[in-house]
């Protein structure tokens, strides 16, 4: 038995494959397993692949028509037949010694995964590559401890990827831990995340960056209308899993829709302009049900954060003109429309004052029972 | 012999002989050919049975089936027994529909490959004449802009973004018969069961803005303009969907929205009913549904609606001047 088994998805990534694949033949962990699928690929990937597994007997090679990110990854972990399982998209690449620094963590403490920080990589057209290292929590103590995230929600709060670390083959298989089989590529990742939380009982972070993730690849955005909601049905997906065992659900739901908001508030921003309105109403509609069934609450979020959630549930419309559209909006007119705001809040806040103050509720009192007496008379007449 | 057809047409038909030909003329006319039409006669008093007859012997994809008064629900489940559509579609002998109603909920679940589909109606008003909207049967802001479309999806209550009855949809046969699904056996409230464990157990649901049935209101012999007769029906209705969401275990999940809807749908009742059982039901609904059906214990946060929760209390308490009902919710909750 391998002692990892990487899984490569590829979906045309011909520009980037070989720099993958070195990366991954050359880890200084030899007793692996790679698993390269590739998802209905249209352009050279195969020929790549295939010089590749020539001299490369570890690679196992699948070629087939699209069937999509989710059922891909299934396929891989199925075929798997390694301790751990390692994923790695095909545009990325890993530091060498990734794989060996983690399996030896992931065998000393008896860990259902273990994860590790990552870098954040553009390279421009010159050559010159920008590097940003990404923390999976702010809070250095949560690192290089055993955890139990299923007993500990707010460890939901580490950032999701299910790339920077490798997970024990045993433990997907035990609880059916499986990416969601919507076609393309649709944030299958997170459910598949979301369930590694849930049900681990060992889990680690380590706060040594191993794995590079490009952000330069100008095919990975959002253009297409049936894209816009693909979001929704995954946490969709991951509510179900969540509801059949009402215990889990009744731990989780607070920070599934911390998680939830983050990730649709990112589709909103990552989106064609042109949908952005429609998603926001639904978004509204989604959050305006999660609060009256009380699974969203404040309690995990930020001010910030939790302001948006009260703009957006009151008046989605407003939201939109004032802090979405003015993105392509004239500049003049969205000066004016804030200065209105804000004189609005004024006069609001002066109406409240005087409701207040004590002249005003006199008044109220002394003109209750004529008030009462009038109204009466009036429904008399009627 | 003909191949299977699209949509099996079941209709009740009880002592309905003013409105029976309007309502077969306006199905046998559907655009939408491959059809089979069984109506249940309930044993019919009056000249229904020889308007059956008549149709019968024009149109073979008619079949009359019979039996002996037993009500509406039963006579759903025994149409139900003996189709074999694709679709099934539950009318009633007052209503009339678009001529095209079938082929365009048809080509919807079709293309969505749907187990139910809903559309738009509205109420036709005898009397006067006159068509009324009703945005309440299909509350189009809650649902989801995306597929598939569950009840997990809806963002309103899942017992209230359609209406609990079966006239304005269509649902799969093969669903039906998969989840067992059948009708009460009761006099009215008979498809509410049916109907949101449909909606509960859907994998795909698909809608229709297009107005495509017509409900007759105001004729006298609407089951629904006598239903003295028949006043506990809508509690068995919610007790057995209470019980049936407990055993597919998805009740903990629903609770929240069945007790709002329980609420709701026990006061429209209340509101409804004339002449002397109405004291009767307020007394049953105060000493012993509302805590049978979940809704006493409460809190006031719990329930969607405020306005109903004061109807509630009073029913409970009784008329007490507000502050003083006001205080004493105060210190129940």
């Amino acid at each position: 038995m391998a002692k990892v088994s990487v899984i490569i998805p590829v979906y045309n990534a011909e520009r980037y494959l070989a720099e993958c694949l070195d990366s991954i033949t050359g880890q200084t962990l030899k007793d692996i397993e790679i698993i390269c699928i590739s998802d209905g690929s249209t352009d050279r990937s195969y020929d790549i692949l295939q010089k590749y597994q020539e001299q490369d007997s570890r690679i196992l090679l699948i070629w087939r028509e699209n069937r999509g990110y989710g059922y891909t990854m299934n396929e891989g972990i199925a075929r798997a037949s390694g301790e751990y399982i390692g994923i790695v998209e095909a545009d990325d690449y890993a530091a060498l010694n990734m794989y060996e620094e983690l399996y030896q963590k992931a065998k000393e403490y008896d860990l259902d995964f273990v994860k590790a920080d990552f870098y954040r990589f553009k390279r421009a057209q010159s050559g010159s590559m920008e590097l940003a290292c990404n923390h999976l929590s702010p809070d250095p103590s949560d690192y290089n401890k055993v955890f139990n995230p299923g007993e500990n929600p707010e460890t939901l709060r580490y950032i999701m990827n299910t790339w920077s670390g490798i997970y024990k083959r045993s433990f997907l298989e035990k609880y059916h831990i499986q990416h969601n089989e919507t076609p393309g590529a649709s944030f299958q990742d997170n459910g598949f995340w979301f369930q590694t939380f849930i049900y681990g009982k060992r889990g680690m972070i380590v706060d040594q960056p191993y794995y590079r993730n490009r952000r330069d690849n100008p095919d990975s955005s959002v253009k297409s209308k049936e894209k816009v909601y693909c979001i929704n049905a995954e946490y969709d997906y991951i509510r179900g899993i969540l509801l059949k065992d009402p215990a889990l659900w009744e731990r989780f739901r607070h920070m599934y829709w911390f998680k939830k908001y983050h990730n649709y508030m990112g589709t909103l921003w990552r989106i064609d302009e042109k949908y952005r309105e429609e998603y926001l109403m639904r978004f509204s509609e989604e959050l305006k049900r999660g609060i009256a069934l009380g699974d969203l609450v404040r309690e995990p979020f930020s001010c910030n954060a939790w302001n948006n959630i009260r703009s957006i549930t009151e008046d989605p419309k407003k939201y939109y003109l004032t802090r979405v559209y003015p993105a392509g909006m004239n500049q003049k007119v969205f000066e004016q429309m804030q200065a209105l705001e804000t004189e609005n809040r004024k006069l609001k806040e002066e109406i409240a004052s005087i409701r207040r103050s004590k002249t005003f509720r006199l008044g109220k009192i002394l003109l209750f029972l004529p008030g009462r007496l009038k109204r009466m008379l009036r429904r008399r007449k009627r | 012999m003909m191949d299977r057809p699209k949509v099996s047409v079941i209709v009740p038909v009880y002592n309905a002989q003013s409105h029976l030909r309007q309502c077969l003329d306006s199905i046998m006319g559907q655009t939408l050919r491959e059809i089979e039409i069984l109506c249940v006669d309930d044993g019919s008093t009056d000249g229904s049975a020889q308007i059956l007859e008549e149709y019968k012997g024009c149109d073979p994809r008619l079949h009359v089936i019979m039996q002996e008064n037993i009500g509406a629900g039963a006579a759903r489940n025994r149409g139900l027994a003996e189709a074999s559509g694709e679709y099934l579609s539950f009318l009633d002998a007052d209503d009339f529909f678009e001529p095209d109603m079938l082929e365009c909920a048809y080509e919807r679940a079709v293309s969505g490959n749907a187990q139910i589909v809903v559309f738009r109606s509205d109420q036709y008003h005898t009397e006067e004449g006159v068509f009324r909207d009703m945005p309440w049967t299909l509350r189009s802001h809650a649902l989801a802009p995306y597929r598939p479309m569950d009840c997990r999806t809806f963002t309103d209550n899942v017992f209230k973004v359609f209406v609990g009855w079966a006239w304005d949809k269509l649902f799969e046969r093969e669903f039906v018969l998969k989840h067992g699904l059948g009708f009460q056996e009761q006099r009215t409230s008979n498809d509410l069961l049916f109907v949101f464990l449909a909606i509960v157990l859907a994998e795909r649901i698909e809608t229709e803005e297009r107005v495509l049935a017509h409900q007759r209101r105001g004729t006298s012999s609407s089951l629904s303009n006598t239903r003295d007769k028949s006043w506990q029906c809508f509690y068995e209705a919610l007790k057995a969907l209470r019980e049936n969401l407990i055993r597919l275990g998805r009740y903990q999940e629903l609770e929240q929205d069945y007790i709002n809807y329980a609420l709701h749908f026990s006061l429209w009742n209340l509101d409804t009913l004339q002449g002397e059982k109405k004291k009767e039901l307020r007394r049953m609904l105060k000493k012993h549904w509302f805590r049978e059906l979940g809704i006493a214990g409460k809190r006031e946060d719990y329930f969607y609606n405020k306005k109903e929760y004061r109807q509630y209390w009073e029913i409970v308490r009784g008329r007490l001047p507000r502050i003083i009902s006001k205080c004493s919710r105060g210190i129940v909750d």
